[in-house]
């Protein structure tokens, strides 16, 4: 029984590491930019939910209606007024990538720095949803349920909206050859803005989802930037159903690993996995080859 | 004798000439006092230093500069403090160099503790070396014990592993005593040094007290479920859940006890369970959690004391940082009996004598203090000091932890 139980927390784990991998893989997968700076958007959502249910006494889920807005417009900005630059003057992906992930490191560090100013370094955490929930004998946590359907919701719609949707075309095109997309009359800046735009308000949408059953503070952002990355390097660049995948695979092998062999191995076990998967399919789990 | 030597030699002999007149100005009194401190401002630890070291070394610095400052008898004047601060940024090495370099450059007259077990350790031998005495407020680990002959300047202020864990042990196995529990126990812990060091001191402690560790448990630290952990625990059905746990472990582990319905009769958290942010996570629901170090809510100078740290810093103020308040005003009261800065007799005076603090009578006895505030308890929704028992302030345990609800 406890087993299930472990089966069922690596599960719902799972879902919090592809909830945190979804919006980075938007960015990286279709506006070929890899944001350092991605986990200060996740940080900035925990605190405009915390803020939104200690001081302001509101549901933290309506912190979604400032976050998300918020984090959409600063990414938005950043991807037109920050990265277009470079993306002009970058000979190849190659030169692109490295100017990039300068930029967006020192991005990471303006953040951080704005919200240590305003915030403190202190350690914060509320209690939402935190009742065990009763499942076939097993129990769950209410506030890990909401995340993991949060995910599943969240990476749902973004399989609809890329497969079925004119837009979601366009996206797609875009990850799989920029160049040939613009040719075919797709706008391809303006789609990558809001492509990098809407990975950054999923960031702030992970960040309040998971500020319910974790304690955080102002510098736990580059934190969720390593796992967000981790998760978009084994799914495969660019997919997004896949990214959910691989955190689910993920969170059950570190759960399962965790229980059966010893739990002072998960991060072992999840690099080992991790180590596997780039030696077998170096592209990714969910690329097709 | 060569040129080089006879130029030494003479330099000596015009120096000791001269030495009166730099000794008449040596008398002027100092028209303020250098604090410097290398503390981490960015990485990982920010977030703790910040919380229980630098916000008391800034409210110190306002309240001991709006008192006038500090008196010094010898020139009876009361002189400003200044502080000189730098970003160690979680490194050891650069610790080291910025120390050097407020000793060296900034010629600071005292210099204060950095943040971490790991920095007051690397920090020790270079305050030794220049002969600075300093008070290290963050340092817990079972070496201290053999430290002060080495390091005489070094000083440790908050209660360490054997101290910490010995109350809780007796006060478990006087329960067993009064057939109250069995004595079971069940213990985890982050696998890094702290918890380790910790538990070994528990463990020894559980032994002597002829308590019944049933099981011992580690897991990694920034660990993202520790479910299957308490799972495991509450499958031995002990009478005492201990956990030498860290800030995110304490508030992942007190609340997937609840999400799970573990209810001890006893539980024990370490760093992170006097913070106010966990009473402000989970409400009332604290009551009758343990707590590693720690403060008497009650001392005299405390409610000035809570009252300031809110005005100053908008919030209020953790239990475990009131020891570094304490520190200061420890030093403050040494270097006020000696009247000068003269390193050599502050560290005398602070290696002997006692001072009231916000922490109690503080007193150093080979250079470890003599009575920290090692465990408290959650009780009716306020933090307060159950051991030592016998030090003043100390409230009487309180048993059973209530359910979760």
């Amino acid at each position: 029984m406890i087993l299930f139980e472990v089966f069922l927390n690596g599960l719902l784990l799972g879902g919090t590491y592809g909830l945190i991998a979804l919006g980075l893989n938007l960015q990286y997968g279709v506006a070929r930019i890899l944001n350092l700076s991605y986990g200060e958007f996740f940080m900035g959502g925990a605190f405009t939910a915390f803020f939104t249910i200690m001081l302001w006494k509101f549901n933290p889920l309506l912190s979604l209606f400032i976050s998300m807005p918020i984090a959409f417009a600063i990414n938005w900005l950043i991807y037109q007024y920050m990265m277009i630059p470079l993306v002009r003057r970058a000979a190849d992906q190659d030169v692109l990538d490295a100017d990039v992930v300068l930029v967006t490191f020192g991005l990471f560090f303006v953040f951080q720095g704005l919200a240590l100013v305003n915030w403190s370094g202190d350690l914060r955490g509320y209690s939402f949803l935190s009742v065990g929930v009763p499942f076939f004998g097993a129990t769950v946590a209410l506030n890990r349920v909401l995340a993991f359907f949060g995910a599943c919701a969240i990476a749902f719609a973004l399989f609809l909206v890329l497969r079925y949707t004119r837009f979601g075309s366009a996206l797609r095109a875009i990850t799989i050859d920029p160049v040939a997309a613009g040719l075919v009359g797709v706008d391809v800046r303006k789609f990558s803005a809001l492509a990098f735009a809407g990975g950054g308000a999923l960031a702030a949408a992970a960040g309040m989802l998971v500020s319910t059953f974790i304690s955080f503070s102002a510098t736990i952002g580059v934190e969720y930037t390593l796992k967000a990355l981790i998760v978009v390097i084994m799914a495969g660049v660019g997919r997004v159903t896949g990214t959910l995948a691989a955190g689910l695979l993920l969170g059950v092998v570190e759960s399962l690993g965790g229980y059966l062999i010893d739990p002072s191995l998960t991060i072992a076990i999840n690099f080992a996995l991790f180590i596997v998967i780039l030696l077998v399919r170096p592209t990714g789990l969910f690329t097709r080859a | 004798m060569d040129r080089r030597t006879f130029v030494k030699g003479s330099a000596a002999v015009v120096g000791a000439a001269t030495l009166p007149t730099v000794y008449a100005q040596a008398q002027a009194a100092p028209t303020k006092l250098r604090f410097g401190y290398a503390i981490t401002l960015s990485g990982p630890l920010a977030p703790g230093a910040d919380s229980t070291t630098v916000s008391n070394y800034k409210l110190w610095h306002k309240r001991v500069n709006d008192a006038g400052g500090i008196t010094l008898k010898k020139f009876n004047k009361k002189v400003p403090v200044e502080m000189v601060a730098y970003d160690d940024q979680g490194k050891p090495d650069e610790l080291l160099k910025l120390v050097d370099r407020l000793i060296q450059q900034d010629k600071v007259d005292m210099v204060l503790s950095p943040y971490a077990t790991h920095m007051n350790l690397a920090e020790a031998p270079i305050v030794n070396k220049y002969e600075y005495p300093v008070i290290m407020t963050t340092a817990t680990t079972n070496k201290t014990y053999d430290l002060g002959p080495r390091w005489p300047y070094a000083f440790w202020n908050i209660s360490q592993p054997k101290e910490s864990t010995e109350p809780v042990a007796k006060a478990l196995a006087d329960l067993k005593k009064q057939g109250k529990i069995k004595g079971r126990v069940a213990v985890v812990h982050p696998a890094i040094e702290y918890g380790v060091e910790m538990n070994t001191a528990f463990q020894d402690a559980a032994k002597a007290a002829g308590l019944e560790v049933v099981i011992t448990k580690t897991y990694p630290f920034g660990a993202s479920d520790l479910q299957p952990i308490v799972r495991e625990v509450m499958a031995t059905n002990p009478d005492a859940f201990i956990a030498f746990s860290y800030p995110p472990d304490t508030f992942m582990l007190t609340e997937q006890a609840q999400i799970v319905g573990f209810n001890p009769q006893l539980m024990y958290v370490a760093i992170g369970g006097v913070f106010p942010t966990y009473k402000g996570k989970f409400g009332n629901k604290v009551n009758g959690i343990l707590a590693y170090g720690g403060a008497d809510p009650t001392a005299p100078g405390m409610d000035e004391y809570a009252k300031a740290h809110k005005a100053l810093l908008n919030r209020d103020y953790e239990a475990g940082g009131v020891q570094v308040y304490a520190a200061l005003q420890f030093t403050q009261q040494a270097i006020e009996q000696v009247g000068e800065i003269d390193r050599k007799k502050i560290r005398d005076v602070m290696g002997s004598s006692t001072f009231k603090t916000i922490w109690g009578d503080m007193r150093f006895v080979k250079q470890l203090n003599a009575n920290p505030w090692s465990v408290s308890q959650w009780q009716n929704g306020e933090l307060v000091a159950v051991a030592p028992a016998n030090k003043p302030g100390a409230k009487p345990l309180q048993f059973p932890k209530p359910a979760w609800s």
